[in-house]
């Protein structure tokens, strides 16, 4: 009964609790709009502050005046053009070390006598012969020489000796086919190289050997080259042989020998060992 | 007593209608007052509905005016790099009612010429006492003298925020920018020619990105003003410009102005020479003749020989060289010493109608192609345009244009041979390139290259070098027209020159009237003495900047020329 007839009284007050809720839901809402749209203010007042600062300091700081500051004060000037550098290169060109002749240091001959000549390893038949040896010898520095002119010999040298780099004794071991190639080498081409160096040796002036000496040095590898490889992996190494000169002497130094030739990497080691 | 009273028995009549008639009143009355009641508990709704909407949708008492955005009253102009080149600011204005004024004037008219010195305490006494209704005491008051003034306490005195035009680089570039009236309008430069873009609500929150660089344009300033103290000069004007765009980079004119207080400015100063001034430049259109003569085959390269002797006279009048040869002198050699005998020659041959032809589609007719309003119209002989002027225009005289469409000419020229209209804005995606007209053939542009570093390196254009730089170019020396006469004493001396020649990019003008001769120059007033070396210090200035590194082992192919030049100095040897 009682609850009947509160009804109505009820009913008035939810609604006036959902109203009132509503209500302070927007009041929230709108405050937060405001305290939004202040901030947005406070930025645009700050970013007009910021900007009336900065065309005072770039007032003050005209160019003309850093100009006239320059003339009176600093006195500046633009870089002259030999002040630029092209790269890292020339930045290090600058500090290179000037060549001072030191009185005190020994006396070297012009005529200096030749290096001896390296033992040669067991079995290889083109150290019999001294003045071969000779031979070959000048024409590698020479050779060195030119190849330093190309950027190319450089990386090719590498693989070639890697052939060359075989002793005797290893490659009677070793059954691949370039190393196997390079046995018959000086017996096949008979004594071509042989004598095309040897000759102009003993009669022919220096300049000759040297001319004479890169047939030696593309033999080989012409014979590497035209011995036909089975293997695929081998043929890279054939191709590169060709400026190659000397073998066994710079083989022993090379270390990257060991690496690229993979059948001829333990001989290799061997034959160093043996030294 | 029998009578019965009238309550007793049965209403009268009257009374019924009485009754009835208060009820139907009484009806009337509350369905009046029913409707009153709605329409107050309406309003009451709606006021309620109203407060609520205002609650959940409205604006508190506390809200700002919409600061959403900063938009100047006028858009800025910034150069190539963003650096502000004008700008609108809020500055302090002070100013007085005379009417409003209530304290002593003449107390306040001292205290006035105390604080701002430009006028006496009897002259603001005169403006208080004047029923002006308004004037400007200062406008852009610095802070301190707005407080002092403020301290005054005078209810006449107004004391307010206006928007104010600042230039912060001062001169830098005035004629460029131009400066506007006190209404916040352009009136000259930029400001005038996009004066509606700065100006137009929905633009003019964007800057307005000109080509100009302002450190290029300062170099070039300088250079050239501390060109004309040296040589007493009464004017100058400068440009650089990239020849691939035409993108004006620095463009000056001296004397300038400060666009700050552009009233304060002479006429002289608010002449912006580089564009509205014509010149005959001389000896700089030399090298257009030569490449009109190359492309139409008139002159089949630098080896080709002609006749200089010492003087031509030509149709009633002589023409002098300078340097005079007296011999047989080739194409190479003739543009090395500026040769006008030769020259005149080579336009002689090339004809009036392809002259004409050429110099049209170079835009040298007409009035440059820039955005600014301040455009002179080229000087041409017109009518009387023939055989003799045919000549003289081949060596420079006889056409006057600004030098604004000497560097264009020259940008033409060895940029491929391609014609683009010259511009105040940055090229960009709001300022696309244009796909440029072909003038010359890119083999003339080419061929051109070795022709005009040779004057640099062994001809007139010598001081004009800057080490490393590759700079090729021609000097020009003019006379200028004094009573209707070439006066032999009175020069205007240009050089126009690009850099670097062996792939050219940027083209620089810079030009003096009437430099003096001193001491360092021994009384030479020709343009290899004064302008050449001004040329050579704003390269080596402007050119790192500009990204172009200098090497001192890159040339043009200069085997193209060098034959073709008599080396007296061997001669001496060989005898």
């Amino acid at each position: 009964m009682s609850g009947r007839s509160f009804k109505s009284v009820f009913m008035v007050a939810s609604c006036a609790g959902a109203a009132l809720g509503c209500y302070m839901v927007s009041l929230r809402v709108a405050s937060e709009r405001a305290k939004l749209e202040s901030v947005e203010t406070q930025i645009v007042m700050a970013q007009r502050d910021i900007r009336l600062l900065q065309t005072e300091i770039g007032t003050r700081g005209r160019l003309s005046q850093l100009e006239r500051w320059n003339a009176g004060a600093f006195a500046l000037s633009a870089p002259n053009a030999n002040q630029f550098l092209g790269g890292s290169f020339e930045l290090a060109k600058l500090v290179a070390p000037s060549h001072e002749v030191d009185f005190q240091a020994p006396v070297v001959m012009a005529s200096a006598p030749a290096p001896e000549p390296k033992a040669a390893p067991i079995g290889e038949p083109a150290t019999d012969d001294a003045g071969t040896e000779a031979v070959t010898t000048v024409a590698t520095e020479k050779t060195e020489l030119l190849h330093q002119a190309s950027l190319k010999t450089g990386t090719r040298e590498v693989p070639a000796t890697t052939t060359a780099a075989i002793p005797l004794r290893a490659v009677q071991k070793s059954t691949d086919k370039p190393v196997a190639a390079a046995i018959p080498a000086p017996k096949k081409s008979a004594d071509k190289p042989g004598l095309a160096a040897a000759k102009p040796v003993q009669k022919k002036t220096a300049d000759t050997v040297i001319a004479t000496a890169k047939p030696i040095a593309k033999k080989p590898a012409e014979i590497v080259a035209k011995s036909p490889p089975k293997k695929s992996v081998d043929k890279p190494i054939a191709a590169v042989a060709k400026p190659m000169t000397k073998p066994v002497r710079i083989a022993k130094a090379d270390t990257v020998a060991s690496l690229s030739a993979k059948s001829a990497k333990k001989p290799a080691k061997d034959h160093v060992s043996g030294q | 007593m029998n009578a019965p009273s009238p309550a007793l028995v049965a209403p009268r009549p009257e009374r019924l209608r009485l009754v009835g008639q208060r009820r139907q009143i009484l009806a009337v009355m509350h369905q009046r007052l029913m409707f009153g009641m709605l329409v107050y508990a309406g309003i009451v709704v709606l006021i309620a509905l109203r407060i609520l909407y205002l609650a959940a949708f409205g604006d508190h008492a506390g809200a700002k005016e919409g600061l959403t955005a900063l938009v100047p009253d006028r858009g800025d102009i910034v150069d190539r790099n963003g650096d502000p080149l004008a700008r609108t600011i809020d500055a302090w204005t002070i100013a007085i009612h005379p009417n409003k004024v209530i304290g002593d004037k003449l107390a306040l008219a001292q205290k006035l010429a105390q604080l701002m010195p430009e006028l006496s305490a009897d002259q603001y006494f005169a403006l208080l006492k004047s029923n002006k209704p308004f004037f400007y005491l200062r406008r852009r008051a610095a802070p301190g003298l707005v407080e002092a003034v403020n301290a005054i306490g005078e209810p006449g005195l107004a004391i307010e925020r206006e928007p104010d035009r600042l230039y912060p680089q001062t001169s830098l570039a005035a004629h460029v920018i131009g400066f506007t009236d006190i209404d916040g309008h352009g009136a000259a430069g930029v400001e005038r020619a996009f004066d509606k873009y700065l100006s137009d609500p929905a633009t003019r929150g964007k800057p307005l990105q000109l080509s100009i660089s302002s450190p290029i344009q300062q170099a070039l300033e300088h250079e050239l003003g501390t060109a004309m103290t040296t040589f007493s000069a009464i004017g100058a004007a400068g440009v650089v410009m990239d020849v691939h765009t035409g993108e004006v980079l620095a463009m000056t004119s001296l004397p300038t102005m400060n666009p700050n207080v552009a009233g304060q400015g002479t006429p002289d100063q608010m002449f912006n020479r580089a564009t509205l001034g014509v010149f005959e430049l001389g000896s700089t259109f030399k090298p257009f003749t030569l490449a009109m003569a190359l492309d139409s085959g008139v002159v089949t390269g630098p080896g080709q020989m002609l006749n200089c002797p010492d003087t031509l006279p030509v149709y009633g009048r002589v023409i002098h060289d300078t340097h005079p040869f007296g011999r047989q002198c080739s194409i190479a050699e003739a543009m090395m010493e500026s040769s006008n005998i030769a020259m005149g020659q080579v336009a002689d041959r090339l004809g009036k109608t392809r002259q004409q032809a050429w110099l049209k589609k170079m835009g040298f007719l007409d009035k440059p192609e820039i955005e600014l309003r301040e455009k002179g119209r080229p000087l041409t002989p017109g009518s009387r345009w023939g055989p003799l002027e045919t000549i003289t225009i081949g060596f420079g005289q006889g056409i006057a244009v600004a030098p604004l469409q000497l560097a264009m000419g020259y940008a033409t020229l060895f940029n491929g041979g391609i014609y683009h209209p010259p511009t105040i804005l940055k090229v960009g995606p709001d300022h696309p390139l244009g796909p440029g007209k072909r003038v010359f053939t890119a083999d003339t542009s080419y061929r051109m290259r070795s022709l005009l570093r040779l004057v640099v390196m062994k001809g007139t254009g010598k001081k004009a070098d800057a080490p490393g730089y590759r700079v090729g170019g021609k000097t020009g020396t003019a006379q200028k027209i004094i009573n209707g006469h070439y006066s032999q004493t009175i020069n205007l001396t240009s050089f126009a020159g690009v850099f670097p020649m062996d792939d050219p990019r940027y083209v620089i003008v810079v030009m003096l009237d009437e430099p003096k001769a001193t001491k360092d120059t021994y009384g030479f007033t020709t343009a290899g003495w004064n302008v050449a070396p001004v040329v050579s210090r704003t390269i080596s200035r402007i050119a790192p900047m500009l990204g172009v590194a200098p090497n001192m082992n890159r040339e043009p192919n200069m085997s193209e020329v060098l034959p073709y030049i008599h080396d007296a100095s061997q001669d001496t040897k060989k005898d």
